[in-house]
């Protein structure tokens, strides 16, 4: 059942945004649910979250940050007027639509862009919403949407320095995120904290939150094959309890969250990845060669 | 008199890959009948009177199966014919042969009851009815047949929304269509065939069998919408709305796991996610299909199913050293005899009575070992007829860098979650015409059986759709005395 691409384009480096025929997702989704979309005959099924939607016209969008070959195959592959094959869901449960007070959203990297469709819905029912992006500067998102949508909207942005690999970026989001989470903690008075993105940042930012006893919401991430409740691929520990984070979650209680567990097991194919990611880009060097 | 008939005690046998070629790859180990063999099985059958015929008591959806070999033998100078008359005969019960006649348990059921076994060999039944589908499919034998069906199909003008695209909802769809309702299924994958394409491997059934058999569900005019979740994507509610009745058969979405210490260490897996990476993403191409699957040099398997040992064949075509690790001993092996014999031919290793009590992982939570207790079966007999077991209190460490669990699932929990859905111990309850709590929703299958094979779903699919018809006919019948 293939999906038109109604249009696309690159946000950011490596940020592409996509929207999408959908609507049978477009009809149904909420803040806080994602799809699965399996863009190629051979590809894989991805995770990803609608960020805006149309009910009526039966669209939604989607935002990529380009890591694996799968997304760097749709970036480089796909244009508008083509199909996407599959788009499933909407999946998940929708996260908690309550009256907080005052929330503080946090998103790292492309987290952010997860964060936009909760954070905007708990802003029109009358919370005071905070947002905060920590990114590399490079990859700043959604800023003009944000600042419409909530009450505030921080970008958080560090260099890349030269020779930088993963390891560094992620060193340097961690670091930034707890600085500027631990300034704003200090400083304000918050009643709900939201996170999303890396296993070890969102970890790192519920130890500063823990201090403070603030009640957190964390989207987890872990990796996910059918995403129905029928693999248990996205097992995670929740409070000593196996749960799904596809039919459980994606959103759980972040002071119940195993995250060390978590973050094992959502880096666990990283070897296989950059075998896949090699293989695609020697497909495009023979490609090239040819021309 | 009756006439006399000489007596082949002696089964034709179906050629196999041998097993050291198969372990290299996931194409098919059975190669099947050729027409000259088909018909040289063929002519074993006794050819039992209908109302006699133990096979077709033994068979979920009672094919007629003395019907379908006779055709074969009947027709030996024509091929062609004789396929089709053959194909005739079953497609009045089964939409799906090319699949049954490769995953069916026919030694319990068909096979079980045949006469034939009182004197020799019991006749392959289940192999003859894959040959008859395969060669349909070959030469378009079914499409023929197709043709001539579809259009004297009486059109009902009433709607059906099925739940999930596997065997219970296939073939209920199919028999469904076939008396002229307007069928839709909703499938949450991307592909049609639920466990015959995520569940079973390659090199037992072949997916593009499956497709072929699911596109032509799709020439009697069967809708199948994938990518939507009911639960999350549609209602059943909903569905209720738009459609006459509805038939669940979602199937046993979720896994059962080990209640031991360990269990998300990477590089455990359920025995659905390894073979739905596997089966349906084909992580067996990787890279060339993007979808990875880690299969380290020792593999243990725990449950000995038939799902375990799709997994552990699955496996060992990595080339790993795998191991079957269950807590009963061989006499309990669920799994069908064929399985379990190609299996071993594989160099599978089975360890009895060991029951896994803790998963042991390294500095990066990564599993390398298993514990097990060592259990020993009693005299006294559990309500399955299983001999009770208990813990010795002696234990072993086996290593493992792969370990796959395969003791069972439990029905999806998205549908059975349903308001107003009656369920018991995770299974949807239903009354004697398959019907749930909820007047015109239907389901079978695995989501009110808890687990079972692909022809009992069928089975369930064929007597659902028996079901729902005689509702709409009584709901056609009311709607025109109130107009």
């Amino acid at each position: 059942m293939p999906y038109k691409i109604l249009d696309k384009k690159e946000l950011a480096m490596n940020e592409i945004w996509y929207k999408i025929h959908a609507p049978h997702v477009a009809r149904k989704v909420q803040p806080g649910q994602f799809v699965i979309v399996r863009a190629f005959s051979n590809g894989e099924r991805i995770p990803l979250t609608p960020v805006t939607w149309d009910r009526e016209e039966g669209w939604i969008t989607l935002i990529t940050f380009v890591r694996g070959k799968t997304t760097m195959r749709m970036a480089n592959e796909l244009k508008p007027g083509d199909e996407i094959l599959n788009v499933a869901g909407p999946l998940g449960n929708p996260a908690p639509m309550k009256k907080y007070g005052r929330i503080l959203a946090i998103g790292m990297i492309t987290g952010i862009v997860e964060v936009f469709p909760i954070a905007k819905a708990w802003q029109e029912i009358g919370n005071e919403v905070t947002t905060l992006h920590v990114t590399p500067n490079p990859m700043v998102l959604l800023k003009e949407e944000f600042e419409e949508a909530v009450s505030r909207h921080i970008v958080e942005g560090f260099d890349l320095q030269p020779g930088w690999g993963m390891q560094e970026i992620a060193q340097e989001l961690v670091k930034r995120a707890v600085a500027k989470v631990k300034e704003l903690l200090e400083k304000e008075h918050f009643d709900m904290i939201l996170t999303v993105g890396p296993a070890g940042g969102q970890k790192a930012i519920f130890n500063v939150v823990k201090e403070y006893g603030i009640p957190m919401h964390a989207d987890l991430h872990p990796i996910m094959v059918d995403a129905t409740g029928m693999c248990g691929a996205c097992r995670v520990t929740i409070g000593g309890e196996v749960k799904f984070a596809c039919i459980d979650g994606p959103g759980f209680d972040a002071y119940k969250v195993d995250w060390d567990e978590l973050i094992h097991r959502t880096g666990f194919y990283a070897p296989m990845e950059r075998l896949a990611m090699e293989h695609y880009l020697k497909q495009l060097q023979a490609q090239g060669g040819e021309q | 008199m009756a006439v006399k008939r000489k007596i082949i005690k002696e089964r034709v046998p179906t050629p196999e890959r041998p097993p050291e070629e198969r372990v290299k790859s996931f194409v098919e180990v059975n190669l099947g009948y050729t027409f000259e063999l088909a018909v040289k099985e063929a002519e074993r059958c006794l050819q039992c009177p209908y109302d006699y015929a133990p096979c077709i008591k033994g068979c979920p959806v009672h094919i007629d199966i003395p019907g379908f070999i006779s055709k074969l033998v009947q027709y030996r100078d024509n091929p062609d014919k004789a396929v089709k008359e053959a194909l005739n005969v079953i497609w009045a019960c089964n939409s799906l042969p090319a699949t049954t006649g490769r995953v069916c348990p026919q030694e319990d059921q068909c096979e079980m009851n045949c006469v034939m076994g009182k004197v020799g060999d019991k006749i392959n039944i289940g192999k003859l009815e894959r040959f008859v589908a395969d060669y349909a499919r070959e030469k378009g034998i079914d499409e023929e047949l197709l043709f001539e069906i579809v259009p004297k199909i009486e059109k009902k003008g009433q709607r059906v929304a099925i739940i999930g695209a596997g065997p219970a909802g296939l073939t209920a769809a199919g028999e469904l269509a076939k008396l002229g309702y307007d069928v839709t299924i909703y499938e949450a994958l991307h592909e049609a065939g639920g466990v015959l394409m995520y569940g079973i491997p390659e090199f037992r059934l072949p997916k593009s069998i499956v497709e072929s058999e699911i596109d032509k569900l799709r020439k009697l005019g069967v809708k199948i919408l994938t990518d939507h979740v009911v639960g999350r994507t549609v209602t059943i509610e909903e569905l209720l709305e738009e459609y006459d009745a509805v038939f669940i058969g979602s199937g046993a979405g979720t896994p059962r796991l080990v209640n031991a210490p360990g269990i998300n260490l990477n590089g455990i897996y359920t025995a659905n996610e390894f073979l739905t990476r596997v089966n349906l993403m084909k992580a067996y191409l990787f890279p060339e299909y993007d979808t990875p699957v880690y299969v380290g040099d020792k593999v243990i398997v725990i449950g000995a199913g038939n799902t375990a040992m799709d997994a552990a064949r699955s496996a060992r075509r990595f080339g790993a050293e795998v191991t079957i690790a269950y807590r009963r001993g061989p006499e309990d092996v669920s799994a069908r005899i064929e399985e379990v014999h190609h299996a071993k031919e594989e160099g599978i290793k089975f360890e009895y009575y060991i029951n896994p009590v803790e998963f042991i992982g390294d500095e990066n939570g990564k599993v390398k070992a298993v514990k097990f207790e060592k259990m020993k079966a009693l005299d006294e007999r559990d309500s399955r007829g299983k001999r009770k077991i208990v813990g010795t209190g002696e234990y072993v460490v086996l290593e493992a860098d792969t370990v796959i669990i395969a003791i069972g699932k439990h029905p999806n929990r998205l549908i059975i979650n349903t308001p107003g859905l009656k369920v018991e111990r995770g299974r949807i309850v239903v009354d004697e015409n398959l019907m749930t709590s909820i007047p015109g929703v239907f389901a079978g299958g695995d989501a009110i059986r808890g687990e079972a094979t692909v022809i009992l779903a069928m089975g369930d699919g064929r007597r659902a759709a028996k079901a729902i018809h005689e509702y709409l006919t009584k709901k056609r019948e009311e709607q025109k005395a109130n107009a």
